[in-house]
């Protein structure tokens, strides 16, 4: 918890009247760290992003702080979080297509959030863009420019987007879901973008999926949400490698890999039997309880997620061989 | 004439929001990935005071037929002019000193005649040329469609006067009319509402199967758009009744012996100064019918909503 | 661009010539015969084709239709049977009437429905934003005549601040003329007002639940920044579109507004005429409001595809 931090979220709860999509979520991101929240649809993922960002939509309250440049967020006017969005943190959307103004060509769009918050004049943000335009790979930039979102491809509206955000140096990016919308074969190459493009700048990222890959390869730290809280959380290669929660492993069994397919189509791929509850209707205590092999009486009391650098929220953690070595 | 609801915008797309309503605590609540809540069915205001407004005009008119306080159209000079509440005329006399309760009874029965006939007819006409226009090759839907476009430039009163002219005032003229008006609307919606469905896996599924167009048509088109018919065909049986009462008030709509809230509002506009009361109960009787129905459409839409909403 | 702009003029031509055979044939085929009708029973047979032959009624419906439309693109829409008059001068007599009526009312109904219709979007779901919805509701079922008939009852008859009919022409009181306007101009506006809010509430809570609003505020926008800039701008679009529909209401409007305060205006016109079977003055006046409508859509579409760029490139 030191000063270094970029984002500090204590204790998040995310509802809408009687129904609670984010159950007390708390963690922490450092400067320039990358950390993956994964989890199915429905966990909580995007919303726990939106109330980091103050975006969320119409009816939602939020308790719980969320600490960034010094100050908790949620007791921030709209104004004053106006001016840190874009600049000091800002968000990529799972869908350009519809993230996007459809009205404004693309150059536009960009150059607004330079003079935003910069006072940039037009010349200057205009050369900033095209400079943006150029890292993000983007062909003939000042052609480009002069586009509307719709005359573009996904990947190149994806670009757009992730140019937008970096345009001011953030020192958080929050990216949900920002490949999902587009071709495997463009995901790939979106990826590695953010990757570059992030380590540029020294930002933190908070990359929030349901794509176990993605985390693996470009994230340090990791968060499973299940049931809007986090069941486990800790650095990506321990997590994945030797998962401790039974959610998570029961996630990373169900990926498919060259492992466990079989070539001769004789193989079935892992599922975790059951569903996931319905916000209506979530058991007490931990939410995967009814779907647990291991669960006991025990569990219909909340297990405690302990704080610090690797933990798990669970009464009968999985224990592997060579435990207990965290980085 | 008006037409005031938002869906007959020109992409004939339908409005999915009117008065709120809270969900009932054991409804089925969804939370999507954005975060928005989609309510599933579920009774709300607008329907219920709708329903109540419509059914008690409805049953106004039915009675009507059976019972009339008075005879309206008979004048009993010695009795003009009577207030609300006067023995034997809740609603008074007008100036001939015709019974005002019995006249708006008869009124409502004109309403529903012309409005719910108008709105029928231009159901059902539209129905037909939406669905060819939904079903059919590029150049047959484009006529369609640029048909309806050149019919909606023509201000419905206009044409029901040019029919006035030619055929001759009345409630069939007026029904006519209507149906004119009533048929390019209705044929843009149904037109949006069947190519939605048409989309659908089934449909594709069917014309796999070898099902015939106009089969699909019938069975797995029309099914499925019968919410926004019967949605559209309550708004517009409101717009038949404004429009009714606007041409009856212009004298180019029914005229004596029938009676129409119209008409009786016109002949009450002679009467200025002398019984404001006259011009107040018609137009009044009117504003709630015509809300009943809108709120009764707009509470009937909610319920089909999942069906009818624009799919977010 | 330049493809769209004809495409749309082609379509605009077309639906011209189609209109005016819809209505031409309308008019003239169920009119019987129309010099007979227009002389009465009692006229002679010499003086029905004497007639006829002068209005040029005794030639085949497609030279008939030829003969006026050309001589409209010439700028001669007919004359009068009774009165002589050109149907020409006796429009032009009455436009200094209708037009400041419907652009007033226009103006009015865009005032109040614009602002009303934000407001109830953003308060939607809140007692306030449901009271808003309510009374607009409660506002479309008004039927325009009865708006008229209760405020002339009450600010003409009760209050005697305004005449409750009649009008003043411009030429002898510019102040006269605007009194006889206020009352009309109030209840056309105020009817037109409640419908158009409800557009405006519908366009604006689409667009503000769009995702590059919420981009907007991502990228700096404050909420009402976002809302303004952003949303109304982009819901503007569906509300220009249906100002292009509003205008055949308008003139409905109109029509009914003139005949409750004794307006001599262009609708009234048509009434009395069509009363008198006069058969030319009609079919002329009619198709120059259809064109009239036709030539706002035409220029309400244009400015969709000015604003709107992704409808430009392909229907």
């Amino acid at each position: 918890m030191s000063t270094n931090d970029v984002l500090q979220v204590r204790d998040l709860v995310v509802s809408r009247g009687r129904l609670e999509a984010v159950r007390g979520v708390s963690f922490t991101v450092g400067a320039g760290q990358r950390m993956g929240i994964v989890g199915e649809s429905g966990a909580g993922k995007s919303l726990t992003a939106l109330a980091v960002m103050g975006l969320l939509p119409a009816g939602w309250q939020t308790s719980g702080s969320v600490f960034h440049d010094g100050v908790d967020l949620t007791r921030e006017s709209d104004r004053a979080l106006s001016r840190r969005r874009g600049r000091t943190m800002s968000m990529v959307f799972q869908d350009p297509l519809s993230a996007l103004n459809p009205t404004k060509r693309v150059g536009v769009q960009i150059t607004w959030v330079i003079r935003r918050h910069t006072g940039a004049s037009q010349a200057e943000a205009r050369a900033q863009a095209l400079d943006l335009m150029t890292q993000m790979h983007l062909p003939r930039p000042e052609s480009l420019m002069r586009s509307f979102p719709h005359e573009l491809s996904g990947g190149q509206r994806q670009r757009i987007m992730i140019a937008m955000a970096l345009a001011c140096y953030p020192r958080l990016i929050i990216a949900d879901e920002p490949t999902t919308a587009l071709d495997v074969t463009v995901q790939k190459q979106v990826l590695t973008l953010l990757d570059e493009a992030v380590s540029e700048r020294g930002s933190a990222l908070l990359m929030i999926t349901h794509d176990l890959p993605v985390i693996a390869a470009l994230c340090d730290t990791v968060a499973v949400m299940y049931g809007g809280r986090i069941v486990e959380t800790g650095p990506v290669d321990r997590v994945f490698q030797t998962p401790r929660h039974h959610y998570t492993r029961g996630l990373l069994k169900s990926q498919p890999t060259m492992d466990n397919i079989a070539l001769d189509g004789s193989s079935r791929l892992p599922s975790i039997p059951g569903m996931v509850p319905p916000l209506t209707d979530m058991p007490a205590g931990c939410a995967f309880r009814p779907r647990c092999a291991a669960s006991t009486d025990i569990c219909a009391t909340m297990p405690e997620l302990d704080d610090g650098h690797t933990s798990v929220a669970c009464w009968h953690p999985i224990v592997h061989a060579a435990a207990g070595l965290s980085r | 004439m008006t037409a005031p609801d938002p869906d007959i915008a020109r992409s004939g797309a339908v409005e999915s929001s009117s008065l709120e309503s809270k969900p009932a605590a054991s409804e089925p609540v969804v939370v999507d990935k954005t975060g928005r809540v989609r309510d599933r069915r579920h009774w709300n205001a607008s329907l219920v005071a709708g329903l109540i407004l419509t059914v008690g005009f409805l049953l106004l008119a039915a009675v009507s037929l059976f019972y009339l306080p008075a005879d309206p159209n008979l004048p009993a000079v010695r009795d003009r002019l009577l207030p609300f509440g006067s023995p034997g005329h809740l609603f008074g006399t007008d100036s001939l000193g015709r019974d005002v309760t019995a006249q708006l009874m008869l009124g409502a029965r004109t309403s529903i005649y012309v409005g719910a006939g108008g709105a029928l007819l231009g159901l059902i006409f539209g129905t037909i040329t939406g669905l060819a226009a939904a079903a059919s090759g590029k150049l047959t839907s484009e006529t369609i469609m640029r048909g309806a476009d050149i019919l909606l430039s023509i201000p419905g009163i206009v044409t029901a006067l040019v029919l006035a002219a030619t055929i001759g005032a009345g409630a069939e003229t007026t029904i006519i009319a209507l149906t004119i008006f009533f048929v390019p609307s209705f044929t843009r919606v149904i037109r949006a509402a069947a190519l939605r469905v048409l989309e659908e896996d089934f449909v594709t599924a069917a014309r796999l199967y070898g099902r015939r167009r106009l089969f699909i048509l019938a069975r797995h088109v029309l099914p499925n758009i019968a919410g926004v018919l019967i949605v559209q065909f309550t708004l517009y049986f409101a717009v038949g009744i404004l429009v009714e009462a606007g041409l009856s008030y212009l004298g180019v709509g029914v005229s004596r012996p029938s009676i129409s809230w119209g008409l009786m509002l016109s002949e009450a506009q002679q009467q200025v100064g002398i019984s404001s009361p006259l011009a107040v109960w018609p137009g009044m009787a009117i504003v709630m019918v015509v809300l009943g129905l809108n709120l009764l459409g707009d509470g009937l839409r909610d319920v089909l909503d999942p069906k009818l909403a624009k799919g977010r | 661009m330049a493809r769209f702009i004809l495409r749309r003029l082609t379509f605009f031509i077309g639906a011209l010539i189609v209109s005016s055979i819809l209505i031409f044939l309308m008019i003239r085929l169920a009119g019987g015969n129309v010099a007979a009708i227009v002389l009465g029973k009692d006229a002679s047979p010499t003086a029905i084709d004497a007639l006829a032959k002068e209005y040029g009624l005794d030639r085949s419906l497609p030279v008939q239709y030829l003969e006026w439309v050309g001589g409209m693109l010439t700028g001669d829409f007919g004359r009068s049977f009774r009165t002589k008059e050109s149907v020409a001068d006796l429009i032009t007599s009455r436009l200094p009437i209708s037009i400041p009526l419907s652009i007033a009312g226009l103006v009015l109904a865009l005032i109040i429905a614009i602002p009303v219709g934000t407001y109830a979007a953003r308060n939607t779901g809140k007692p306030s934003g449901t009271l808003v919805a309510l009374l607009s509701q409660i506002g479309i079922a008004v039927p325009v005549f009865w708006a008229g008939v209760l405020l002339s009852l009450f600010f003409g008859v009760k209050l005697g601040w305004l005449p409750t009919g009649g009008w003043t022409p411009w030429s002898s009181s510019v102040s006269g003329a605007i009194k006889s306007l206020v009352l009309p101009t109030l209840a056309l506006g105020l009817v037109m007002a409640a419908s158009l809010s409800r557009y405006t509430r519908t366009a604006v809570l689409d667009v503000m639940n769009e995702d590059y609003v919420r981009t907007a505020r991502a990228a700096g926008r404050t909420k009402t920044g976002a809302l303004l800039s952003v949303g109304l701008r982009n819901a503007a679009l569906p509300i220009v579109t249906v100002l292009g529909l509003q205008v055949a209401e308008l003139i409905g409007g109109t029509v009914i507004i003139e005949t409750v305060f004794s307006l001599p205006g262009l609708s009234r016109m048509i009434l009395s005429n069509v009363a008198a079977r006069e058969v030319i003055v009609v079919q002329s006046t009619v198709m120059l409001i259809v064109a009239f409508v036709m030539v706002v859509n035409l220029v309400v579409d244009l400015l969709y595809g000015l604003l709107d760029p992704r409808v430009r490139v392909a229907r």
